[in-house]
C-alpha cells in the first residue's frame, strides 16, 4: 500500500470511531434531554430554560456523572473544570518527562524511552494541552461555574451550544493526543508540513485537524459566554455593576472571537498544503506568513491564559482581607486596556526573523505600553492589601499572594526581554520559558487551584479539604516553580536554548537545578490528588455554600 | 489623606515615565545597533567587512567563506573584523544564535538575512540553533573561533 492509502484509511478508521462515539454521546444527551423536557412539562413550565435556571442550575451542582449529560450552566463548568484538571495532570506528566530526559547533556540510552524523538513528541503535547485545554478550560470551566450566581442569569438555555463545543473541543484534544507530532505548539510550516518520524511527526496532519477541533470548540464558547454575559443577566445588573471576574471573562471571551478566526484560516491552509503545496512554501510564498497568522492568536492567547485568573484574584481578595477592592474603576480599565493592548503587540514574538526595522521599533514600543495596565492590576491588588485591617492567610490566600510575587517577577523579565538588544540575546533560550512559567505557574496553575480550594465545599458537597495536605501541595508548587524558573531564567541568560532534546554540558547545573524544581512540583500536584481523594471519602462537615459563589459589594456602586 | 484618584494618579504617570524612558533608549539603541539586526536584504560586499554566507539545513550550519572555503558546524574569523552573515536556509526554519556576539537571525527559506558584528576579542565562541527544527535540532550547534 502507498503511503497516502495508509494515511487515508487511518483517517477513516479513526473518524469512523469518532463518529461512533459521538452517536452515542448523543442518545445519551438526547435521552437525558428528553426527561428534563418532561420534568418540565409536569412542573407547569413554558420553557426548558426556565426551568433549567431554576431546578439545575440554582441547585448546588456537585461532582457527579450527570454533569457529562447534563447541559445546566453549573454542569458544563464542572465538565470544563475537571476536565481541564485531567489535562493538567496528562500534560503535567508529560513535562516531568521533559525534565527527566534532560539528565545528561547528551541524550543517554539509560532513559531508552526518553529519546530526543519521544522528547520533541512531549514538547509539542506539553504546551499545546497545557495552553489550550487546562489553561483556557479552566478558566471557561470556572466561568460557566460562577457566571450564573455571580450574574443571577434570568435563563440558562445555551448549553447546548457549549455542550457540543465540549465535545469538539474534547475530541480535537484526544485527535492531538494520538497524532503524536512533533512541531512544537506554533508548528511553523515547513516543518510541520514535513509527514516524517524527524519532522513534524509521520501523523502532524492529525495533529493539525486536533488544533482546528480544538479551536472551533473554543470559538463556539467564546462567542455563547459572551450570549450570556450580554443577555441572560439579570435585569438589575448594570454592565458597569458586574463583578471584576464577569468584566474579565467578557473580555478574555472577546479576545478569543477576535483572534481565533486568523488562525483557523492558517491551519487550514496548512492542511491543504499537505495535499497541494501552495500556501507555505519558500517557492511561492514567504514561509514567515503562517507565523504571522500564527502569533496574531499566538499573543492574544498568553492573555487569555491569564486573564480569568486576574479577574478571579480580585474576587479571592476581598473575601480574606474583609474589605473591598481598591478601585473598580480601575481593574475593569485595566482589564479593558489589556484586552485591546494585548492584540497589538504580537510581533515582538519575530523580532529576528528579518520582517525589519520597523517591525521592531513598532512592536516593542507597544509592547512597552502594554505593560501599563499590567501595572495597575498589579497595583489594584497591592493597594486592597494596604488597606486591609487584616490578612487572613488562608490556603487559597496564600496561592494568590504567591501568584502576585510570581506576576511581578514573569511580568519583568519580561518587559526586559523586549528591549532589542536583550532580545537578540535571549530570544529562543530558556529565559523566554523562565519568563511564561513564573506567570503560568503562579498565576494559571496557582489561581486555579484557589479557586478548587476556596469551591471545595460547594463542588462535594459539603465537604472539607485537609488543611496540612492543602498547604504542603501549596509550598511544594511555590518552591518547586521558583526553582524551576530562577534556574531557568539565570541558564537562559548565559545562552541556554530551549526546546533542546541535549545541550551543552557546562549548563548541567541550570538543567540539574530546574529538573529537582520540575520533580517538587510533580508531588505537590500528586499531594493535591492525595487530598481531593481523603476530602471526598470524608463525610459532609460543612454547609455547601462557598464564598466564592457571591460577587463582593462594589464599592461606589449601590446593590 | 490623599485622595484614590490621585494615588492611581500618580502612580500610572509614574509608570508611564518610565516606561517612556526605556522606549526612548530602546530606539537609540535600535539606530545604535542597525547593523546586529536581522534583516531581508543581500548586501554588496565591500572591502572592510567579510561576507559569510550561512545555510541551515537539517541538522548543521554550513558556512561558506569569500575564498570558497566551506564549515560544518564552525566558524572560524579574525578579530577586530567587521563580519557579514547572510542566513539562509534549504528546508526549514532554523535560527543562529551566537549569544557572546549578541546576535540572532532567523534562517528563513527563500529569504536572505543579514546581520552583521565585529568581534573584538580573540578566544573560543559559542553558536546555536535556537528555532525548533526537528528531531536532531540540539545537534545544530559549535564554536566560533575568533583569532589574531
Amino acid at each position: 500500500m502507498s503511503d497516502y492509502s495508509t494515511l487515508m484509511l487511518t483517517a477513516g478508521v479513526i473518524l469512523s470511531l469518532i463518529g461512533i462515539i459521538a452517536f452515542a454521546v448523543y442518545y445519551v444527551i438526547a435521552d437525558r434531554k428528553a426527561k428534563l423536557s418532561q420534568m418540565a412539562r409536569e412542573q407547569g413550565y413554558q420553557s426548558t430554560s426556565q426551568f433549567y435556571r431554576d431546578f439545575v442550575a440554582n441547585r448546588k451542582r456537585r461532582v457527579s456523572w450527570n454533569i457529562f449529560v447534563d447541559n445546566d450552566a453549573r454542569s458544563l463548568g464542572l465538565r470544563y473544570l475537571l476536565t481541564s484538571i485531567l489535562f493538567f495532570f496528562i500534560a503535567g506528566t508529560f513535562g516531568l518527562g521533559m525534565r527527566l530526559s534532560l539528565t545528561y547533556s547528551v541524550p543517554q540510552t539509560f532513559f531508552t524511552f526518553l529519546t530526543p524523538d519521544a522528547y520533541n513528541i512531549l514538547l509539542t503535547e506539553h504546551a499545546t494541552l497545557m495552553i489550550y485545554m487546562w489553561a483556557v478550560g479552566s478558566a471557561v470551566g470556572l466561568a460557566y461555574y460562577l457566571l450564573p450566581s455571580h450574574l443571577n442569569l434570568t435563563r440558562d438555555g445555551r448549553g447546548g451550544y457549549t455542550s457540543i463545543a465540549y465535545w469538539i473541543w474534547l475530541s480535537g484534544a484526544i485527535l492531538f493526543l494520538l497524532s503524536r507530532s512533533s512541531f512544537r505548539w506554533y508548528l511553523y510550516p515547513p516543518l510541520s508540513l514535513q509527514l516524517s518520524q524527524n519532522g513534524g511527526g509521520l501523523y502532524a496532519w492529525m495533529g493539525i485537524l486536533g488544533m482546528i477541533f480544538i479551536f472551533i470548540g473554543l470559538l463556539i464558547t467564546a462567542i455563547v459566554v459572551v450570549q450570556i454575559i450580554l443577555f441572560d443577566r439579570s435585569k438589575d445588573i448594570k454592565l458597569g455593576k458586574m463583578s471584576l471576574f464577569s468584566w474579565s471573562i467578557l473580555d478574555t471571551s472577546l479576545m478569543m472571537i477576535v483572534s481565533i478566526p486568523p488562525i483557523l484560516v492558517g491551519l487550514s491552509m496548512l492542511m491543504y498544503d499537505y495535499y497541494d503545496p501552495i500556501f507555505f512554501t519558500a517557492a511561492s510564498h514567504n514561509v514567515l506568513m503562517f507565523t504571522i497568522l500564527f502569533w496574531w492568536w499566538g499573543h492574544p492567547i498568553v492573555y487569555i491564559a491569564v486573564l480569568p485568573f486576574f479577574g478571579l484574584v480580585y474576587e479571592i481578595i476581598p473575601r480574606f482581607t474583609g474589605t473591598s477592592i481598591y478601585s473598580y474603576r480601575s481593574g475593569v480599565l485595566g482589564l479593558g486596556l489589556l484586552t485591546i493592548l494585548s492584540m497589538t503587540v504580537f510581533g515582538h514574538h519575530l523580532l529576528n526573523s528579518g520582517l525589519g526595522v520597523a517591525w521592531d521599533i513598532f512592536f516593542e514600543t507597544t509592547s512597552f505600553i502594554v505593560v501599563i495596565p499590567s501595572a495597575i492590576t498589579v497595583f489594584n491588588w497591592i493597594a486592597t492589601f494596604w488597606q486591609a485591617e487584616k490578612i487572613r492567610l488562608t490556603t487559597p490566600m496564600l496561592f494568590v499572594l504567591n501568584g502576585i510575587i510570581d506576576f511581578i517577577i514573569g511580568g519583568i523579565t519580561g518587559v526586559m526581554q523586549i528591549y532589542q538588544p536583550v532580545n537578540q540575546l535571549v530570544h529562543g533560550t530558556y529565559w523566554v520559558t523562565a519568563h511564561f512559567h513564573f506567570i503560568f505557574m503562579g498565576i494559571t496553575v496557582g489561581i486555579t487551584m484557589a479557586a478548587v480550594y476556596a469551591l471545595f465545599p460547594l463542588i462535594t458537597g459539603g465537604k472539607t479539604y485537609n488543611v496540612i495536605l492543602a498547604r504542603v501541595h501549596f509550598y511544594l508548587t511555590a518552591i518547586g516553580s521558583m526553582l524551576m524558573s530562577t534556574a531557568w531564567a539565570i541558564g537562559g541568560f548565559l545562552g541556554m536554548p530551549r526546546a533542546v532534546a541535549g545541550y551543552f554540558s557546562w549548563f548541567q547545573a541550570y538543567q540539574d537545578a530546574s529538573i529537582i524544581g520540575g520533580v517538587i512540583i510533580g508531588i505537590g500536584q500528586l499531594i493535591f490528588l492525595v487530598n481531593f481523594a481523603v476530602s471526598w471519602l470524608k463525610e459532609p462537615s460543612t454547609t455547601d455554600d462557598s464564598i466564592l459563589e457571591h460577587p463582593v459589594a462594589i464599592p461606589g456602586v449601590e446593590a | 489623606m490623599m485622595s484614590k484618584g490621585r494615588i492611581e494618579t500618580i502612580f500610572i504617570a509614574s509608570v508611564i515615565a518610565i516606561l517612556a524612558v526605556f522606549a526612548v533608549i530602546n530606539y537609540a539603541a535600535i539606530m545604535e545597533t542597525k547593523g546586529s539586526i536581522a534583516q531581508d536584504s543581500t548586501p554588496v560586499s565591500s572591502s572592510n567587512s567579510e561576507v559569510i554566507h550561512v545555510v541551515g539545513h537539517q541538522w548543521a550550519w554550513t558556512f561558506i567563506y569569500p575564498n570558497g572555503t566551506i564549515t560544518e558546524n564552525s566558524l572560524v574569523v579574525s578579530v577586530n573584523t567587521p563580519i557579514t552573515l547572510v542566513v539562509n536556509s534549504s528546508d526549514v526554519i532554523h535560527d543562529l544564535y551566537i549569544p557572546q556576539m549578541d546576535i540572532q537571525s532567523y534562517a528563513v527559506p527563500g529569504q536572505n538575512n543579514t546581520v552583521s558584528f565585529t568581534p573584538t576579542s580573540t578566544g573560543q565562541f559559542f553558536f546555536e540553533c535556537v528555532e525548533y527544527c526537528g528531531e536532531f535540532h540540539y545537534e545544530m550547534r559549535g564554536y566560533l573561533t575568533v583569532v589574531s
